[in-house]
């Protein structure tokens, strides 16, 4: 404890070398897995050119002097075409419709995380009444089926995209929360949580260092598949018109193709390209999830890559996760069907 | 101890359906003081007075002239007394029971058909791929999921509608209205209801039978490494006997559980895919409802679409805990 001590400025310093130097490792050992180099590429592809899409994209499509002649097929000026009922560039619209699916997808994701993890542990550590009351809640969110939900709400609260965020969150942290609960009811009766508990933790010191590290990798792998799903839920809202009016997305495109004409006149590019644009978020961030999830937990060898994802989705993972833990700490089954259940 | 565990899980289903329906009722009244505010919006070139009829005569026509909780146990008897879910705000104002009953078999036709497409096929590739496991079967399917999970059902949808709807001329882009108008119970109206549902079938199907396929081919791995195969084995029973007997039917316990969580997702999807294909269903009403804010609708569908899928996960639960003579009940849930 030499180093309480030293000023403050001193103790934050090192603190945020050891977290960069940790950062570094980490996406180190992403790129040197097989599958980690195509996955961060193109992840950090999307991200460059949302973040610098003005200066990507060749026109400006919320200009309205920026627009040309309606309609035209891709050319050099104008790699995919205009489009047939505004005469926008296609191309730009492509590019700034990225900004709203890694907004949307990374906020609503990471936010989903947290507040799963907080619910979760809680759920698993604490038990008794907040335990019934957080999973009943979930019980009740994951039968109402959710992109009606979401349209409803969106009629009552607004359609900012904002708001869609906030209404993704409050009705998506149901299956991660449950799963982190199955977890914790496990790492909870494992020798090093007694330990802390005999040697006189405190409740919020345990579930945060001794509970919330165990379930990292299940929580960094939900992180990137959850914003995968909601770049879907999010294009999906948009293409029905019901994403924030105001912003161009992915979904806005396809929607405004169908309606503008692009299958009345054939052109195709129209449809595919944002479909393209979609594909590529979600596959990659599907990728580096799984990627992430594997370099934390390389003890679990049953499945890989996107039988993983399925696994995930199915609630088969978190099954696995415990076969994983046999090897050096046996649950007992009462513990596992208590968890599933 | 079977028995009581089924009698809590009814009656565990039946409080859910009580949160929804209370949620559902209280949904249109986020955020506003008056609940005819919401079902009736002012309108652009209408004075204060004039909007205070009108709120007058809405509150009259949807109940809202009583206390918060009377209207909530008027719409309890309602619903449970004489079915009534409320009435539409369209012109007429229809019984919102009336409109979904006729929109609820097209949105059926739907849903039913992708379900067994996905199921059948899903499973038979399941099986086959975990059956070679390591070959060119199983390489194939890992391929297929890894494209199919990133793709949306509704673009697939839109490039079905282009490719082979607008641009080859197989199958009909968009509905023939004539479909719902003529239908009658004879074997060319039957044959045009297929006909005009191939695409949308087509295009939900995909993401069904991928996942019903890595479902199945988990199951069965899963199954097969398990201690009574090994046992069937080493009592030198056939191969194809351990296959059919031992392995398949106890893998496809999973994919039942899965099964009823799957439907709500399929409901939720198939908004987006009935709104592509202007088909004559539940999903294109829910979204008529919503761009004209007609409320009592909006939340006569949800409540339905919920009722089906807390129905759902009940009945695979319960078949679960029927046929698996494994599964030990009376714990702590």
């Amino acid at each position: 404890m030499t180093d309480k001590k030293l000023p403050i400025q001193q103790r934050m310093l090192t603190f945020l070398k050891k977290r960069a130097i940790g950062t570094g490792r980490f996406f180190k050992r992403i790129w040197a897995h097989p599958k980690g180099k195509i996955g961060l590429t193109v992840v950090s592809l999307l991200v460059i050119v949302a973040v610098f899409a003005p200066w990507i994209a060749p026109y400006d499509p919320y200009d309205v002097a920026d627009r040309t002649t309606k309609g035209l097929t891709p050319s050099l000026q104008h790699p995919l075409g205009t489009t047939i009922n505004t005469g926008v560039d296609i191309f730009s619209m492509l590019i700034y419709g990225t900004r709203i699916s890694l907004i949307v997808g990374v906020t609503a994701g990471v936010c989903i995380a947290f507040v799963g993890a907080i619910l979760g542990v809680m759920a698993g550590y604490i038990g008794g009444f907040a335990d019934n009351l957080i999973m009943r809640t979930v019980d009740v969110l994951l039968v109402i089926p959710s992109l009606p939900l979401v349209i409803v709400l969106t009629n009552v609260l607004g359609r900012d995209y904002w708001i869609i965020i906030f209404i993704f969150v409050a009705l998506g942290w149901g299956g991660l929360s449950r799963n982190i609960r199955s977890l914790v009811l496990v790492i909870k009766n494992s020798n090093y949580v007694k330990a802390a508990e005999l040697a006189g933790a405190s409740r919020w010191r345990i579930m945060t260092k001794h509970i919330l590290p165990g379930t990292s990798h299940l929580l960094i792998m939900s992180t990137a598949l959850g914003s995968a799903g909601i770049m879907v839920a999010e294009a999906g809202l948009s293409f029905l018109g019901l994403g924030d009016p105001t912003r161009i997305s992915w979904g806005r495109m396809l929607a405004e193709a169908q309606g503008g004409g692009a299958l009345l006149f054939g052109h195709w590019w129209w449809i595919i390209a944002p479909g393209i644009g979609i594909f590529l978020a979600v596959f990659s961030f599907m990728r580096i999830g799984i990627v992430m999830e594997e370099v934390l937990n390389p003890r679990m060898k049953q499945s890989t890559g996107i039988h993983k994802i399925f696994k995930t989705l199915s609630g088969d993972y978190i099954n696995e996760v415990f076969d994983s833990m046999e090897e050096t700490e046996q649950p007992t089954t009462s513990e596992r069907s208590a968890a599933k259940a | 101890m079977k028995k009581s565990y089924i009698v809590k899980r009814i009656l565990y289903s039946v409080f859910i359906f009580f949160v929804v329906l209370t949620l559902n009722f209280f949904i249109p009244r986020i955020g506003v003081d008056d609940p005819a505010e919401r079902y009736y919006p002012p309108q652009g070139n209408m004075s204060d007075a004039e909007y205070e009829i009108i709120k007058e005569l809405t509150r009259e026509q949807y109940g809202f002239d009583v206390s918060t909780p009377r209207q909530y146990l008027n719409y309890l008897s309602d619903l449970f007394l004489e079915g009534n879910m409320g009435t539409s705000f369209r012109s007429g104002s229809p019984a919102v029971t009336d409109l979904i009953i006729d929109r609820l078999p097209w949105t059926l036709v739907l849903s039913v058909s992708t379900l067994l497409l996905g199921l059948i096929v899903g499973i038979l590739i399941g099986v086959v791929a975990a059956m070679k496991r390591g070959r060119w079967q199983d390489t194939m399917l890992l391929n297929a999921s890894t494209i199919m999970v990133a793709l949306p059902a509704f673009f697939i949808a839109l490039v079905f509608s282009f490719f082979l709807g607008f641009e080859a001329e197989l199958f009909p882009a968009y509905t023939n209205p004539d479909m719902v108008s003529d239908f009658s119970w004879s074997l060319d109206s039957l044959r045009m209801v297929a006909y005009n549902a191939a695409l949308p079938v087509i295009s939900m199907a995909f993401g069904s039978i991928i996942g019903y396929a890595q479902g199945t081919r988990n199951a069965v791995i899963a199954v097969t490494g398990e201690d009574f195969i090994l046992t069937a084995r080493s009592k030198g029973l056939k191969p194809n006997a351990i296959r059919y007997k031992h392995t398949l039917r106890n893998a496809m316990l999973p994919i039942v559980t899965s099964l009823g969580m799957s439907i709500s997702g399929l409901i939720g999807g198939q908004v987006v895919i009935e709104q592509i294909f202007n088909w004559h269903g539940m999903g294109t009403l829910f979204l008529e409802a919503n761009n004209t804010n007609d409320y009592p609708l909006m939340m006569g569908i949800m409540l339905l679409l919920s009722a089906f899928t807390i129905v759902a996960i009940l009945v695979t639960d319960l078949i679960y805990v029927l046929l698996d003579p494994r599964v030990t009940v009376g714990e702590k849930r």
